[in-house]
């Protein structure tokens, strides 16, 4: 017993001392070892997740396509309609509208944006420095009970209403695991200008050696937000070449 | 890796599960618990500072008295409120001119200097617009009243600090900085008792400032604006010298002065003193930079109370156009020579701000908020969302919800419910007291009558809200008394053993026993009857100022013990803590035993709180920062006062403290409000706790608890009301607790709430308080973030029938999950359009539930109770009859979704079975049509989900009536009933037409693939099909 108490005080005294000269790097090397190591993410070219939202005890199933180049869908079907959302196909962003079930494209801005996002995949922090982004420490926080690093990622500027915005997000990673568990984002148009859109993560489970959160909460700071419950993660899908496009009227 | 990252996480859950009540801090505890507000806003509050960017005309900032910073992106519509972690008390606001998107400064520390102000703790930098925040130093400058920041260099700031107002103080002056904030030098300096009231930088030269020097006091008793130090200087070279400029001022000594630049004309520039002599005070003008000065002005609206009113702002392009904040707020268009009233808008102006490219907009900060105009504030508008209103005081009621009472500085008295349909609306508030509101009771169990008065008890109200009759019932001094002295802020109470009775405190405790018609005095005078601090009508320093606001030795609280009606305590503003066992015959005084046990004499009683648990215990809270003593002091006795012990130290709790709140079940769940915000301890105050989930860093000026709800409310003296839903979690919080990897709380019964949705009439611009959740709230201590592997949470019957999923919180310390009381939704007919009746989830019946997280490899459970509210208008029997209808048509929905599952499969292999066989051609194809027709039979299949939608269907009228019938409370129309017997046959020829196709022309399919040896397509059985637990 006391062997192991004296090892848990080791092990506690390394990580205060590692956590004093933490930096930038340090983190997201521990970060990256953590969830698989940046070898392994930089080769993968994609992935799909199925998943599921409850909306007031009705499941809703989704597949999330995300790929290497941009492109992503999200496909959900709702009583036997299937619906897409944040479709983009690496120049064309479009969705169905809701009402008349057609396709529709997304404004300009949007397609931009998505453009402009298409070098995240498939996290925003792997090669961040020739993205050209840029990373920032910031002052521990507690979130969720649990102590986090802070990091500042600035991504090269988006649009917003017409003008070119910078574009931050503040990502918290556990101290004790450096697992990513919570992020912010200002929200730059609309009436909901200057809110914070913040995304909760958990349940990480291995995929091929790939950690991933089996649980995604989205939603605004201090409000209340539904789980994305992913059940299944599938890597590198094959997809036709038409799955991404725009089908048309 | 992963295994590592698995025995790291196994190991330091060794390490946790050591922790113990003692060592937790708040943010490890508190969790998923979230406070929520509830404003209101239809009386704002003062805003003491506006900022506008010098580019962007869409983003304004705003500083208030008690309610932190808030920003607009939108021109002044909608506001943000951005500093929630920080001191809440602002003095000036200001915008780096070189970086004005990202870097903004804040002073903090009000300096529109009332009684009732609060303190700053320095100043404050941001570089991102306003999202993160960092400290830059100036800790007990008390009050920022200026940020000047170099036009080309951001790095070199000058500020001016007013400083400590309730004592001496060295950190005042204007101070400087080269290098962003990290160090400062204080480069000019008058002395410990006279601050910088005003910094302006010349925006022609900064070289160039002018700084005015305010000697000034305030003590709980008096205040003194004035001296012969106060005083207006200038530089020239950049705040290494600087020189009075009094050319033209009168002479004599000077109190507060204020001052301003004309814009566009530096050498133009207004100034409005305060001058020994009264009609010398008031505007000056110079037009030579300040070489001299000549008087234009002395009106009344320009020189009434410099304390709060000293500001001065000029038009951006016509140097001849001013604005003075004051009363009512002046404007001149002659250069100060005349003065004319502003639009009709809340009295006391603090500041005015022109918009950039339209002068003509003009947003003004008054002590009932934020006023904007389209016309140069010759009409005003009100901006509706800023819930930054301070409460002196707020109590409850018990009713069915609860309503929150409370008193607000310059805004009456009010009461609103605690929820409502669609949320806390301005419109659900009622006024029930004018002037400045303070103590406001409701009666403990005739809620139509209540309490109420305002400053100094010049009135106190008795106000019947069915007769909406008030009756004045003031205590009046009768032959042989002395003056009563009524504190501003005067304690009323009522009891809870005799609910027609009422205290009120002068310097007596006074008692009625038939609701404030007959008083009776029950003590002796409890104060220290201080002469010295009996002058209020000298206060003020050179310009009188005798409010009532300083009015001393007074009772400022009163406690009946709720177990022993003759055990009353009173507490006074000049330190004393009396108590009487026998219902005022004796009193003793038990301050010495206070002063024995560390307290400071003459520290201002703030609020008594009689145990529920033990009539000899008692807890006091006591504030000194009318001494200038920022320390926290919170006092307990066991022994009827004969002994006092401190429950906190300085170092666990930062702000002096005036609120606290004992629980009514666990003596050791304590509350205890401070000028920064809430803290609670779990251990009888051996370890406090701040709670910050949506809990601004705002003063509690009072904190009351709900004894049906379990609620603790807060009357916060900036954010308005707040209130942190149920905290009986917390009571049941112990070392053997969080030793456990998950533990479920106990909760009470759950009554579903089955009122109506109606509600939400308030437009996009107006604040809406939050509601609480409603549901069940299924409450659960994790000792660690669950961050690895699955954790889900599901709902059983007793009988261990699944009812439905829930999406698990799991944060470290207490989550809630909220159950609406739903099972799940039927799985419904796929069709081309959605049938809305069918998203419905049916409630389940009253009964208890057995509730299942799974986390990781361990299992945990706990069962919670539900049942039907007591005032339901249905009956058992009605609702069993609504659920039996309910169960059929939902099954009934499933029926019809398994059956067009059918179709649909065999369509699909038909088709793709007859592209690949010429053989099966002929029988497919008439499969096909057979099929396609009954679908179109029963399902919309064209059109869309607005108005191009189709003639409903079976599968879209089966789901309206479903719904209709599920949504409901009590049991179905005859109507209803009448169209679910259609629904039946209709259903049911459906069916028959489906196994006629099953028995003919599917069969022969089927008969035509086995012969050509193909695979029939595989049909999921029906239980398999409508399975909801995965």
């Amino acid at each position: 017993m006391k062997k192991i108490l004296l090892s848990i005080a080791v092990m506690s005294i390394s990580i205060v001392s590692m956590a004093q000269d933490v930096t930038v790097e340090t983190i997201l090397d521990n970060y990256f070892e953590a969830i698989g190591g940046r070898d392994a993410w930089n080769e993968l070219e994609g992935h799909v997740m199925k998943a599921s939202v409850d909306n007031q005890g009705m499941e809703i199933p989704l597949e999330i396509y995300a790929m290497k180049d941009g492109r992503s869908i999200t496909n959900i079907s709702v009583m036997g309609m299937e619906l897409s959302q944040g479709a983009f196909d690496g120049e064309v962003s479009w969705g169905t509208n809701f009402m008349s079930m057609k396709p529709e494209l997304s404004d300009d801005e949007t397609t931009e944006n998505a453009k402009r996002g298409s070098g995240d995949y498939p996290d925003p922090f792997l090669n961040y420095a020739d993205k050209g982004y840029t990373v920032e420490l910031m002052e521990k926080e507690t979130i969720d009970g649990i102590e986090c690093f802070k990091l500042k990622l600035t991504k090269n500027p988006m649009l917003a209403d017409g003008e070119e915005v910078d574009n931050i997000g503040y990502y918290f990673f556990d101290t004790e695991n450096y697992v990513l568990v919570y992020q912010e984002q200002e929200i730059m148009t609309g009436e909901m200008k200057g809110e914070v859109a913040v995304t909760t993560l958990s349940d990480y489970q291995e995929v091929e050696g790939l950690m991933f959160p089996f649980s995604i909460s989205q939603g605004m700071k201090d409000g209340e937000s539904q789980p994305l419950e992913i059940t299944e993660i599938e890597l590198n899908p094959e997809v036709d070449e038409d799955f991404f496009s725009f089908p048309g009227e | 890796m992963i295994k590592i990252v698995t025995a790291c996480a196994v190991l330091f859950s060794t390490v946790v599960s050591a922790q113990s009540v003692s060592d937790l801090k708040g943010d490890e505890l508190f969790g998923g618990m979230k406070a929520r507000h509830i404003g209101p806003a239809l009386m704002s509050g003062r805003v003491s500072d506006i900022e506008g960017h010098p580019s962007d005309k869409s983003t304004i900032y705003i500083g208030t008295a008690g309610g932190g910073v808030w920003k607009s992106q939108d021109g002044g519509v909608h506001f943000k409120s951005i500093f929630d972690d920080y001191c809440q008390s602002i003095g000036t606001v200001a915008i780096d001119p070189k970086d004005p998107d990202k870097t903004i400064w804040v002073g903090t520390g009000e300096v529109w200097t009332r009684n009732s102000t609060s303190v700053g703790d320095g100043i404050y930098k941001s570089t991102d617009g306003g999202t993160n925040w960092k400290k830059m130093g100036l800790e007990k400058s008390d009050r920022i009243s200026s940020i000047q920041i170099h036009p080309e260099n951001s790095d070199v700031i000058f500020v001016g600090v007013q400083g400590a107002l309730w004592g001496s103080s060295e950190e005042r002056g204007v101070f400087k900085t080269t290098d962003g904030g990290l160090t400062w030098k204080k480069i000019f300096y008058i002395d410990k008792n006279t601050g910088c009231s005003d910094l302006v930088m010349d925006p022609s030269n900064s070289d160039v400032m002018y700084a005015s020097f305010w000697e000034h006091r305030r003590t709980a008793w008096s205040f003194s604006s004035g001296g012969a130090s106060s005083a207006l200087y200038k530089t020239t070279d950049g705040g290494k010298t600087w020189n009075k400029i009094h050319k033209g001022f009168p002479e004599g000594k000077y109190g507060r002065i204020a001052f301003a630049i004309a814009p566009s004309d530096s050498k133009i520039l207004y100034s409005v003193v305060e001058s020994e002599d009264a009609s010398k005070s008031g505007m000056y003008r110079s037009e030579d930079a300040g070489a001299s000065w000549s008087h234009t002005n002395a009106d009344f609206a320009l020189t009434i109370r410099p304390f709060y009113f000293a500001r001065i702002v000029v038009h951006p392009t016509e140097p001849n156009t001013i604005m003075k904040a004051g009363l009512f707020g002046s404007v001149s268009k002659d250069g100060g020579k005349t003065f004319k009233q502003l639009g009709s808008m809340h009295p006391d102006i603090h500041d005015i701000w022109f918009d950039i490219n339209d002068p003509d907009k003009v947003f003004v900060g008054t002590d009932g908020g934020l006023y904007r105009s389209l016309n140069g504030a010759k009409t005003m508008e009100r901006i509706e969302n800023l819930p930054i209103c301070q409460f002196y005081h707020v109590a409850t009621d018990n009713q069915e919800p609860y309503n929150v009472y409370g008193g607000l500085q310059d805004n009456g008295s009010w009461f609103g419910p605690s929820r409502s349909p669609g949320g806390v609306e301005a419109r659900d508030w009622e006024v029930i007291g004018v002037g400045d509101g303070f103590r406001v009771y409701p009666h403990p169990t005739e809620p139509h009558i209540m309490y109420s008065e305002m400053q100094g008890a010049e009135t106190v109200w008795r106000y019947d809200s069915k007769a909406r009759q008030t009756k004045v019932i003031t205590p009046m001094p009768a032959e042989g008394d002395p003056k009563l002295r009524f504190n501003w802020n005067a304690p009323i109470t009522t009891s809870s053993n005799n609910p027609d009775r009422l205290y009120i405190g002068s310097q007596f405790v006074y008692i009625s026993n038939d609701r404030g018609d007959t008083w009776k005095k029950i003590s002796g005078d409890l104060t220290t009857n201080d002469p010295a601090k009996q002058n209020q009508a000298e206060s003020g320093g050179l310009s009188i100022d005798n409010s009532g606001a300083e009015n001393h030795c007074t009772i400022f609280s009163i406690a009946e013990s709720t177990l022993d009606e003759n055990v009353i305590w009173a507490g006074t503003d000049d330190g004393n803590v009396q108590v009487t066992n026998d219902g005022g015959k004796s009193w003793s005084n038990t301050t010495e035993a206070l002063t024995a046990a560390g307290l400071p004499s003459n520290t201002w009683c703030y609020h008594i709180e009689a145990s529920v648990f033990d009539k000899g215990t008692a807890y006091a809270v006591f504030d000194g920062h009318t001494k200038n003593d920022p320390n926290t002091y919170c006092y307990k006795t066991t022994d009827f006062g004969k002994t006092w012990t401190s429950i906190v130290k300085n170092e666990h709790v930062y702000g002096f403290a005036r609120a606290f709140q004992e629980d009514f079940e666990n003596p050791d769940l304590l509350f205890l409000g401070t000028e920064f915000g809430l803290y609670i301890t779990i251990d009888g105050g051996a370890n406090w706790m701040k709670f910050e989930n949506n809990m601004p860093a705002t003063p509690i000026h009072y904190i009351d608890m709900q004894a049906k709800t379990n609620d603790v409310i807060l009357g916060t003296h900036g954010r308005g009301i707040i209130i942190l839903d149920d905290v009986s979690a917390l009571r049941q919080v112990t070392n053997e607790v969080i030793s456990n990897e998950l533990y479920f709380m106990d909760v009470p019964a759950f009554t579903m709430d089955e009122e109506s949705t109606f509600g939400g009439t308030s437009t996009e611009t107006q604040f809406v308080g939050e509601n609480p959740r409603s549901g069940a709230r299924i409450s659960y201590y994790l000792n660690k973030r669950h961050t690895f592997g699955k954790m889900s949470m599901k709902v059983y019957g007793m009988d261990g029938k699944f009812i439905t999923k829930l999406s698990p919180s799991k944060k470290k310390g207490l989550n809630t999950v909220y159950w609406n009381y739903n099972s799940m939704a039927p799985k419904v007919a796929g069709g081309k359009t959605f049938a809305a009746g069918a998203f419905f989830a049916p409630r389940v019946p009253a009964d208890s539930y057995k509730i299942e997280v799974v986390k990781g490899k361990n299992t945990y459970e706990t069962v919670i109770e539900v049942k039907y509210p007591e005032n339901s208008v249905y009956s058992l029997s009605e609702r069993k009859y609504q659920q039996e209808v309910t169960k059929k048509l939902f099954d009934m929905n499933e029926q019809l979704a398994y059956m067009v599952y059918q179709l649909d499969t065999w369509s699909k292999h038909a088709k793709r079975k007859c592209k690949k066989e010429t053989k099966l051609v002929k029988t497919a194809t008439k499969l096909i049509t057979e099929l396609t027709g009954l679908k179109e039979d029963v399902v919309i299949t064209t059109g869309d989900n607005y108005v191009g939608r189709a003639e409903n269907q079976l599968r879209e009228d089966l789901a309206d009536v479903y719904g209709t019938i599920g949504g409901n409370v009590g049991p179905p129309t005859s109507s209803q009933m009448a169209n679910v017997e259609l629904m039946e046959s209709d259903l049911a020829e459906a069916m028959d037409a489906w196994k006629s196709i099953e028995s003919g022309t599917l069969k022969k399919y089927k008969a035509a693939l086995a012969k050509l040896e193909i695979k029939e397509t595989k049909i999921k059985t029906f239980e398999d099909f409508t399975k909801k637990e995965k």
